[in-house]
């Protein structure tokens, strides 16, 4: 029970930040600073908590809509390549976090943390409802409203997108501010679970998002997929580090069956669809 | 006419280039004097070497319409099984096993990425954590191994006043530049890296040049390697939490390359632009260290850098 205790908390954070991804990848794009806006919530929160919980997280859902806003207009408006503006994203949020927090530390009160890792036995019940939500806000924003379907059409075609009517700019900048946002939740929730503030904390998620949207079944090619996939996947992967950390396997093997499994889910999704040769 | 203004609008751009260089040039020496010395700037060539061979073969791989995350880390593997090979005191066989090592791991990648069709970025990124694993795994980490003192005196030494590593660099830079301008494989690298539909319906083999193209960026990346190696003796990889060994350089290589004015969408570009590129990079990242600016505003500010960049040049060419 401690073991599946840990390995729902464990997902939370990735679940929340393959969210963001989910949601880009779909539009057809990449978001490189998932890992750096999560950084960058546990940095500010750790500053920032100091003078209150609930403003803090205002501050950082705040700052997170502006970076998604940024990112955004970036690649609509300015036309940069979503690699690129995310890349940049990513390397001005990791000086940024640096400079805030030079060193891991700070203070997240005990009170947050609590609540975030509240236990009902051993049942994490906040972390459970948090899943839930995210599985039910998922699915039913890319399923159920215009927003996500006309993410689905960007993503699938985008010129047709455009002749039926669909502000594709305004699609794509809701897309990154919706990045973002997950993202910083995912970091507001590593917070509570290292209990102070790193600049490099999300850094990892980064990876782990990637291989659990593949996994997920969202396509590399944008258009197809959903979170229910990615959401199963997160769940997958938290329970993949446990077996590993219980076969005794150290963590640098872990780094090569990590990198051996995105490449092979990514490559075996292609096989499957078909879709890698239809781009010839 | 078309083809005639395009090459003014670029060669425009190259000069541009050159008076930002010389522009930072001047304003790094105002703030510490004794920087347009010729010893301290062959030096800084010297420590530039690395990063230019790596931003060389990122080049290539970018005009291909690809990407290489894990050129860093091949670079890293490469000094690392250097290091272990060396110690028996042979040099030139550990030496083409590096490379070997280097071309297989851009084999893999390019097979991947043009057969299996997996997009670069994921198939790179993959690599590069796959073999940071490998990295540990094998040595554990922390410094193991020795350079022999051959390839120690190569890589410290000098020519004529001029550091050898450095020779190799423009060396290789002039190598590739013609290749990408004279040869069919360079005019084909580039065709593959603007419009790969045209090419596979006029007959280029699209898959077996971006393989090559991978091997090639492997094989340097090794090459830089091999040349670290002999600088550090014996190489201590640093591990950043999160991204695999190398990412850093790696990151930096693209920004070189970006900076220097080759189309990250692939087909525009050239080894000559990166060259100036690297120096950009390198002088901007000297004069915010003597500004007394650490390491985190570096990172900060290259990446606004690096989309002013973008952002510059894509007026420049919409105008």
């Amino acid at each position: 029970m401690a073991t599946f205790s840990n390995i729902l908390t464990s997902a939370v954070p990735i679940a929340l930040i393959s969210f963001a991804q989910t949601f880009v990848v779909i539009s057809r794009g990449f978001d490189l600073s998932v890992g750096a806006v999560a950084s960058m919530a546990t940095a500010v929160a750790s500053v920032a908590m100091v003078h209150g919980v609930l403003p803090s997280i205002v501050l950082v859902l705040l700052i997170a809509v502006i970076i998604g806003a940024i990112n955004g207009v970036g690649i609509t408006k300015l036309g940069i390549n979503p690699f690129i503006m995310t890349l940049c994203m990513m390397f001005f949020l990791t000086g940024v976090n640096l400079l805030i927090r030079p060193s891991p530390g700070g203070y997240i009160p005990d009170g947050y943390k609590e609540f975030l890792l509240y236990q009902v036995g051993e049942f994490p019940l906040t972390a459970f409802l948090i899943m839930v939500a995210t599985a039910v806000v998922g699915s039913l924003v890319l399923q159920r409203r215009r927003f996500g379907r006309e993410i689905y059409a960007v993503g699938g075609a985008p010129e047709r997108a455009r002749m039926s009517g669909i502000n594709i700019d305004q699609t794509l900048l809701k897309t990154y501010i919706t990045s973002a946002i997950a993202s910083a939740l995912g970091g507001l929730f590593i917070a509570a679970r290292i209990g102070s503030g790193n600049a490099e904390a999300g850094a990892p998620y980064l990876f782990d998002s990637f291989t659990t949207v593949f996994m997920g079944g969202t396509l590399v090619t944008g258009g197809v997929g959903g979170y229910g996939g990615t959401l199963g996947a997160a769940l997958i992967i938290s329970c993949l580090g446990r077996i590993l950390q219980f076969l005794g396997i150290n963590i640098w093997n872990q780094f090569i069956v990590k990198g051996a499994l995105l490449a092979s889910v990514a490559g075996l999704q292609l096989y499957f669809t078909g879709k890698g040769r239809k781009a010839e | 006419m078309t083809s005639k203004m395009r090459l003014e609008s670029s060669t425009k751009q190259l000069l541009v280039l050159i008076l930002a260089l010389i522009l930072i040039m001047v304003i790094a020496s105002l703030v510490t004097p004794g920087f347009l010395t010729y010893r301290h700037l062959t030096m800084v060539l010297y420590c530039n070497t690395m990063l230019g061979i790596l931003s060389l073969a990122q080049t290539l791989v970018i005009l291909s319409g690809g990407l290489d995350l894990s050129i860093g880390s091949i670079y890293w593997i490469s000094t690392m099984a250097g290091a272990l090979l060396m110690v028996e005191g042979d040099t030139l066989l550990p030496a083409l096993a590096c490379l070997a090592i280097g071309a297989v791991v851009g084999f893999i990648n390019g097979v991947a990425i043009a057969k299996a069709r997996i997009p670069h970025v994921v198939m790179t990124l993959a690599m590069m954590i796959s073999l940071t694993g490998v990295l540990y795994v094998t040595t554990g980490g922390g410094g193991h191994g020795r350079a022999t003192e051959e390839l120690i005196a190569f890589s410290t030494g000098r020519i004529l006043d001029f550091p050898n590593i450095s020779l190799v660099w423009i060396l290789l830079s002039i190598l590739f530049y013609f290749v990408l301008r004279i040869t069919p494989f360079g005019w084909r690298v580039r065709a593959v890296g603007s419009n790969p539909v045209a090419c596979r319906f006029s007959g280029i083999k699209v898959e077996r040049i971006q393989i090559l193209v991978y091997m090639l960026s492997g094989l340097l990346a090794a090459t830089a390697g091999l040349l670290y190696l002999g600088w550090a003796r014996t190489p201590y990889p640093t591990f950043q939490s999160g991204a695999g060994v190398g990412a850093d350089v790696a990151l930096k290589s693209i920004a070189a390359v970006i900076i220097g004015g080759t189309l990250f969408s692939g087909g525009r570009g050239g080894v000559e632009r990166t060259f100036l590129g690297v120096l950009i990079l390198s002088c901007l990242c000297s004069i915010l260290l003597m500004a007394g600016l650490g390491v985190e505003w570096q990172i900060m500010l290259s990446g606004i850098i690096i989309i002013s960049v973008v952002v510059v040049y894509s007026r420049a060419q919409a105008a």
